[in-house]
C-alpha cells in the first residue's frame, strides 16, 4: 500500500489527485491538503470582475467531490515537509495547520510515501507598498477579489452614467508579475462592460504592465503567419489596443499605491504616477512559505527552494545570460533531484529563468514578466506526476519515466476581449512550445505551424466551452478523464 | 523612453469587412471549428 499526499488543490495539484485514484490500486492512499473548501476555475474570474459571472458560478465544494472519489481531504495549510523523516520517524512527512472551521489552527502531521506540491502561488501584495484589496487597488486573483472588484468597476460606471469621468487602470502591479494575458483580458472585458454601458467616451482606459512590449505575455512574444506573412503579437495586440481605443504604458514596475494614484518606475528609467479611479492590479507571485527539514531536524529550505519560495526540481538553475539559455534548462519530470517521491508541479516548481528576455531599469530595477505556468501546463504537470507516481508504485526501479518539458510543450490560451453571445470576442492564441526552442525552431523559437492567433466571437464561445467543460472535468462527472487538460 | 503610445498609434486598424467577419455568426462558427481543430491539434502532440 502507498500514501501519496498531494498539497494544493488548484488546476495541477487537483488535476493530480482524480487521475491518482484511477491509476493506483484501491488499497492505495490519495491524501489532498489545500487550505480552501472551494475549487474556483480561476480564468473565469475575469468574468466575474466584471458582474457577468456570479462566484457560484466559477466554484464549486471540494468536499463532496473528494468523498466521492474517496480521497482522504484535510482543509488546510502545510507548513513544513520532513522528506527524510526525523528522529524516531524514518518515513517522510508533512505538517499542517487545519484551516477548517471545525478545527482552524489544528496541527497534525501526515505521513506520505509519494508527495506533490501543487501549493501554488502566494498573492505576494506585501511586494508593492498599497497594492491590494487591504491597500488600494483591486485584484481577480480570487472569485472573491473578483466580486469586490466588480463592485468597485459598477460604482465607477455609475459615475459615468452621472456624467464624472473615470480613469480606470488594469494592469500589474510589481515589475516581476506573471499572468499578463489575465489583465489584457480584464482590460478588455472592462472596455467592453464600459461600452455596453453606453459611457465609454467617459471612460479613459489605461493598461499598465511590465511586459517590455505589448503582446510578450510573458512568454517573450509570439510570431505566427497570417495571409502570407509572418507577423507578430505585438502588431497583433497594438492593433486591438488602437481599434478599441485603450491607452498601455509598458516597461513599467508599480513601485507604490496611493488613494487614486499609481506611481511606477519604468525601463527608460523614469518615475511616473498615474491618477485613477478605478485600479485592478495584479500581484507578484512567490512560494508558499514552505519550509523543509532534514532527518535531524536541520532546515534544508534553502536546498530545495529558490529564494522566491518556489520548489526546486530537475531543471539547470545554474545562472548564466539569456542568449545561453537553452530549452533543456527545463524541468521534464518536475521531482526533486534529491527526493524523487517529490514533485513540485504548476505554479509550485522554481522555473529556471524567465522565457522574456529580463530587463533591468538604470537603477538596478528588475522589470521583466516572470514565466506563466497556469492553466494548460499546470494541469498537464499534474496528470504527469501522477502517472510517474503511479508507475513508480506499479514497477519500482523499473519504472518507465514520464516527461512533460514546457519546451516540448503547447499551449492553447484564450484571452477574453467582452462577453456575450452574439456581442463578445475572444483572442484565441496556440503556442508550440511554450519555452522557445532555436535549436529545433531557428529564427521564433516555435513551430510556425503551430503558432497562431485570431481574434474574433468564436474566441468568446471557445472560452465559455473551455469554462463549461474544465468545470466539469473538475468535478469528475462521468467521462471526466476523457477531457484533456 | 516608452514608445507604446507611438505604436499604438501606427498599429494597423481592421478594415470594416474584418470587423464585419468576427461577429458574423455563419464565418465565427466555422473559425470556432478551425480553431478548435487547430487545439486538438496541440493536444495531440502533447500525448505522444
Amino acid at each position: 500500500m502507498a500514501r501519496v499526499v498531494v498539497l494544493g488543490g488548484g488546476i495541477a495539484g487537483h488535476t493530480a489527485a482524480l487521475h491518482l485514484t484511477r491509476m493506483l490500486k484501491r488499497s492505495d492512499e490519495v491524501v489532498m491538503v489545500t487550505p480552501n473548501s472551494n475549487w474556483n476555475w480561476i480564468p473565469s474570474n475575469i468574468w466575474v470582475g466584471v458582474g457577468k459571472m456570479k462566484t457560484d458560478q466559477v466554484t464549486f465544494k471540494l468536499g463532496p467531490i473528494y468523498k466521492r472519489k474517496g480521497i482522504e481531504f484535510h482543509q488546510a495549510l502545510a507548513t513544513a515537509i520532513h522528506p527524510e523523516g526525523g528522529p524516531g520517524r524514518p518515513k517522510p512527512y508533512a505538517e499542517i495547520t487545519y484551516t477548517d472551521p471545525a478545527r482552524a489552527g489544528d496541527r497534525v502531521e501526515l505521513d506520505y510515501d509519494y508527495l506533490v506540491n501543487a501549493t501554488g502561488p502566494k498573492l505576494n501584495f506585501g511586494a508593492t507598498p498599497g497594492l491590494g484589496p487591504n491597500g488600494h487597488s483591486y485584484s481577480v486573483c480570487t472569485s472573491g477579489h473578483a466580486v469586490e472588484a466588480s463592485a468597485a468597476l459598477q460604482a465607477s460606471i455609475n459615475r459615468m452614467r452621472r456624467g464624472e469621468r473615470q480613469v480606470l487602470v488594469v494592469g500589474m502591479g510589481h515589475g516581476t508579475c506573471t499572468c499578463e494575458g489575465a489583465a489584457f483580458e480584464y482590460a478588455f472585458n472592462v472596455e467592453h462592460e464600459v461600452r455596453q454601458a453606453g459611457v465609454r467616451d467617459l471612460a479613459d482606459i489605461v493598461y499598465l504592465t511590465n511586459e517590455y512590449e505589448l503582446g510578450d505575455f510573458g512568454v517573450g512574444g509570439l510570431t505566427f503567419t497570417q495571409q502570407g506573412f509572418q507577423t507578430t503579437s505585438k502588431l497583433w495586440t497594438e492593433s486591438l489596443f488602437r481599434e478599441r481605443g485603450i491607452r498601455a504604458i509598458s516597461g513599467a514596475h508599480v513601485t507604490r499605491v496611493e488613494e487614486g494614484v499609481v506611481h511606477y518606475e519604468q525601463l527608460d528609467g523614469s518615475s511616473n504616477s498615474l491618477a485613477f479611479d478605478f485600479a485592478m492590479l495584479l500581484p507578484p507571485f512567490r512560494g508558499v512559505d514552505l519550509q523543509a527539514f532534514d532527518a535531524n531536524g536541520a532546515d534544508i529550505s534553502a536546498e530545495l527552494f529558490a529564494p522566491n519560495g518556489f520548489m526546486k526540481v530537475d531543471a539547470d538553475y545554474s545562472s548564466k545570460p539569456f542568449e545561453e539559455w537553452r530549452a533543456e534548462d527545463w524541468p521534464s519530470t518536475y521531482q526533486v533531484p534529491r527526493f524523487p517521491n517529490i514533485f513540485a508541479v504548476g505554479i509550485a516548481f522554481a522555473p529556471p529563468h524567465q522565457i522574456s528576455r529580463p530587463r533591468k531599469s538604470p537603477s538596478g530595477t528588475v522589470i521583466a514578466p516572470s514565466p506563466p505556468r497556469t492553466g494548460m501546463p499546470s494541469g498537464i504537470m499534474g496528470k504527469l506526476a501522477a502517472t510517474n507516481i503511479a508507475e513508480m508504485i506499479e514497477h519500482g526501479a523499473a519504472a518507465r519515466v514520464y516527461s512533460a518539458s514546457m519546451a516540448d510543450m503547447g499551449a492553447a490560451c484564450v484571452a477574453s476581449a467582452g462577453s456575450g453571445l452574439r456581442q463578445g470576442s475572444g483572442a484565441s492564441m496556440t503556442m508550440y512550445p511554450v519555452v522557445p526552442d532555436l535549436v529545433k525552431y531557428p529564427g521564433t523559437g516555435r513551430s510556425l505551424k503551430d503558432t497562431f492567433g485570431e481574434i474574433g466571437l468564436s474566441g468568446h464561445w471557445i472560452k465559455l466551452l473551455l469554462h463549461y467543460m474544465f468545470i466539469y472535468k473538475a468535478k469528475a462527472r462521468p467521462g471526466w478523464h476523457l477531457i484533456p487538460e | 523612453m516608452d514608445d507604446t503610445e507611438a505604436n499604438i498609434a501606427s498599429a494597423p486598424l481592421p478594415t470594416a469587412k474584418t470587423l464585419q467577419a468576427r461577429k458574423n455568426l455563419g464565418i465565427q462558427l466555422g473559425r470556432f471549428l478551425v480553431i478548435n481543430m487547430k487545439m486538438l491539434k496541440i493536444i495531440r502532440k502533447e500525448r505522444r
